[in-house]
């Protein structure tokens, strides 16, 4: 039998052995429910917006950015886990380098965070329909999921790696994940209304990159700002992960609460 | 690697958690094929930063050492193929015991047919077939300790590092794990084996190290750290009679000349119990004074030290840390 590369093993063992359905439905549920109720209830108010012909159009590709946070979300959460349960310790002591386990985690991220991205557009389907994807637009999207699971995942590993409270690092982790999606265009555009500093905070924002990008795609809408923000999502997830090394090798082992 | 070659050695092995404050220093010893050795030392001790470092999980800050022929600082997923650890922490995945052990096998790259006969035999071997479909949080303490212990052993290894394996098993579940290991050592495998229950590690370790401070106190085999290091023993003498109040008070003073290595335990009828640092002495003082009084001696026995007693003797006696010996192999 052919052993699969370990970075793959530890995949596997991340999606077999550190997660429940409870954890999974409520992680996906959640932005599942969000377009269902958010997108019915606004529409109604909100004719159209920008490019987008509906407010629920508008919504989904934002959604669908979300989801390199839930995936990021998720990984963190396995590597609290095999903190708290000295798995990381165990791991570590066995046939793996620490760099394929940090690999492992952020692949992790990057596959719920496209399990994600196919639950969000199969919700929205029927409620607004999906566009036709060129083979360009669709690699635009997986591109910029990647980088921004990339920046996410290690953003909060590298927290992960330096807290052992377990109540300190979800309050962080909630935080985080609170303002990074409503300080951005996940579920609001920005426009010459918008109060200067509260602009300049959304496009300090990662998530407003990926989710402007995402729906410039739907709405076949490429422009040189869309290269820019992929400039600026490849540099912060160089940054992110670069802290998330850094993290790893200072990580210490024993007990966190 | 040639046979004989120790499979793991430490020289000169230091570490320190903050600059300046040392977990571990001056640590030289070695491990051969097959043989169990024993790191014993009180809490604090330094034993398990030093399976950390001997596991590679720490790199040193001092010092070296090797596992299987390689350097320390140069070891990788190679050498640690190698190994197997049972943490002193709780390790568990979120699944049941049955699909821990055979998740882990997996991990390791065990075969899936043999990591489910594996998973068999270790469920059997540790009783932990009745709660094979538990999750872990959900046994006993001693329950968990021999999933921890159990989990290791689903893949194969050369040396095995057990940090306080037996902590809250009880006494026939504990004699089974040490007969299964002490079966392992004799087909080859090496294995460190930290622990706090003494008589363990004196039934199984060919040698064991005493850690103090972070420095290795003593190397010897556990025979020879009882002769060294036994302290007080305890005689217990029963004359034929019930001593007369002088005679035991003259029999106290008559001690109380030779100085202070012994001390009367208890007194009930004819039956005296000392602790004596010199046993054979006495039983010969008693054997004289006895005969001087007419009395004869029924009974008379030196219960032998034990490694815990040696232990205590070793780890209460005064050493300045600069003065501790550097823990080479007899």
């Amino acid at each position: 039998m052919t052993r699969l590369p370990p970075v793959l093993r530890l995949v596997v063992r991340n999606f077999r052995a550190s997660l429940d359905p409870i954890t999974l439905l409520v992680m996906f549920g959640q932005p599942a429910f969000l377009i269902v109720i958010l997108g019915t209830m606004f529409n109604q108010l909100i004719p159209s917006v920008g490019a987008s012909s509906s407010y629920v159009a508008f919504l989904v590709p934002g959604m669908i950015a979300s989801q390199m946070i839930t995936g990021a979300v998720l990984a963190g959460r396995i590597f609290w886990l095999d903190r708290r349960w000295a798995m990381v310790e165990q791991i570590f002591c066995g046939p793996f380098l620490r760099a394929e386990y940090l690999a492992a985690l952020l692949l992790t991220t990057l596959l719920f965070s496209l399990v994600g991205v196919g639950l969000m557009a199969l919700v929205a389907l029927p409620l607004a329909g999906l566009p036709i994807l060129s083979a360009t637009e669709l690699a635009v999207i997986l591109g910029t999921i990647a980088l921004g699971a990339t920046f996410f995942g290690a953003l909060l590993i590298a927290i992960g790696g330096q807290i052992r409270s377990a109540n300190l690092y979800f309050t962080i982790q909630s935080l985080l994940q609170y303002f990074l999606i409503f300080i951005s265009t996940v579920y609001y555009p920005v426009t010459a209304k918008t109060p200067a500093v509260l602009r300049a905070v959304v496009y300090a924002n990662p998530l407003t990159y990926a989710a402007d990008t995402v729906r410039d795609a739907f709405t076949h809408s490429f422009g040189p700002g869309d290269l820019t923000a992929g400039a600026v999502l490849a540099g912060l997830a160089a940054v992110t992960f670069v802290a998330a090394v850094v993290s790893f090798r200072h990580l210490e082992f024993g007990p966190v609460q | 690697m040639a046979n004989d070659a120790p499979v793991a050695e430490a020289i000169d092995l230091g570490f320190s958690y903050r600059p300046g404050e040392f977990a571990v220093r001056h640590l030289s010893f070695s491990l051969q094929r097959g043989e169990i050795f024993g790191l014993l030392g009180r809490n604090g001790a330094g034993k398990t930063t030093t399976v950390r470092l001997l596991s590679t999980l720490l790199p040193p800050t001092e010092g070296g050492g090797r596992l299987f022929g390689r350097e320390l600082r140069a070891c990788g997923r190679a050498e640690r193929a190698r190994l197997g650890v049972v943490l002193q922490a709780e390790s568990l995945d979120f699944v049941t015991v049955e699909e821990n052990l055979r998740l882990y096998a997996f991990l390791w790259g065990v075969p899936r047919e043999l990591a489910r006969a594996r998973a068999e035999e270790m469920l059997e071997l540790f009783e932990l077939g009745p709660v094979r479909h538990r999750k872990p949080w959900a046994l006993s303490g001693g329950e968990r300790r021999r999933f921890q212990v159990a989990r290791e052993l689903m893949h194969d290894m050369e040396l095995l590092f057990l940090d306080e394996p037996t902590v809250g098993l009880d006494a026939l579940t504990r004699g089974r794990i040490l007969d299964y290991l002490a079966g392992r050592a004799r087909q080859g495998l090496a294995i460190v084996f930290t622990t706090h229950i003494l008589h363990e590690a004196d039934r199984l370790c060919r040698r064991v190290g005493v850690m103090q401070h972070g420095r290795l106190a003593t190397i010897a085999t556990p025979a020879e750290l009882k002769r060294r290091h036994r302290g007080a023993r305890s005689v217990e003498a029963e004359f034929d009679r019930e001593l007369a109040p002088e005679e035991a008070g003259e029999l106290d003073r008559l001690l109380l000349e030779k100085g202070d290595s012994y001390a009367p335990v208890e007194r009930l009828g004819g039956r005296l119990v000392f602790r004596a640092r010199n046993a054979e002495d006495l039983v010969a003082e008693l054997a004289r004074w006895a005969e001087r009084r007419g009395l004869s001696i029924e009974r008379i026995a030196v219960q032998e030290a034990t490694l815990e007693d040696a232990f205590v003797s070793l780890v209460a006696e005064p050493t300045g840390a600069g003065d501790l010996p550097s823990g080479h192999l007899p």
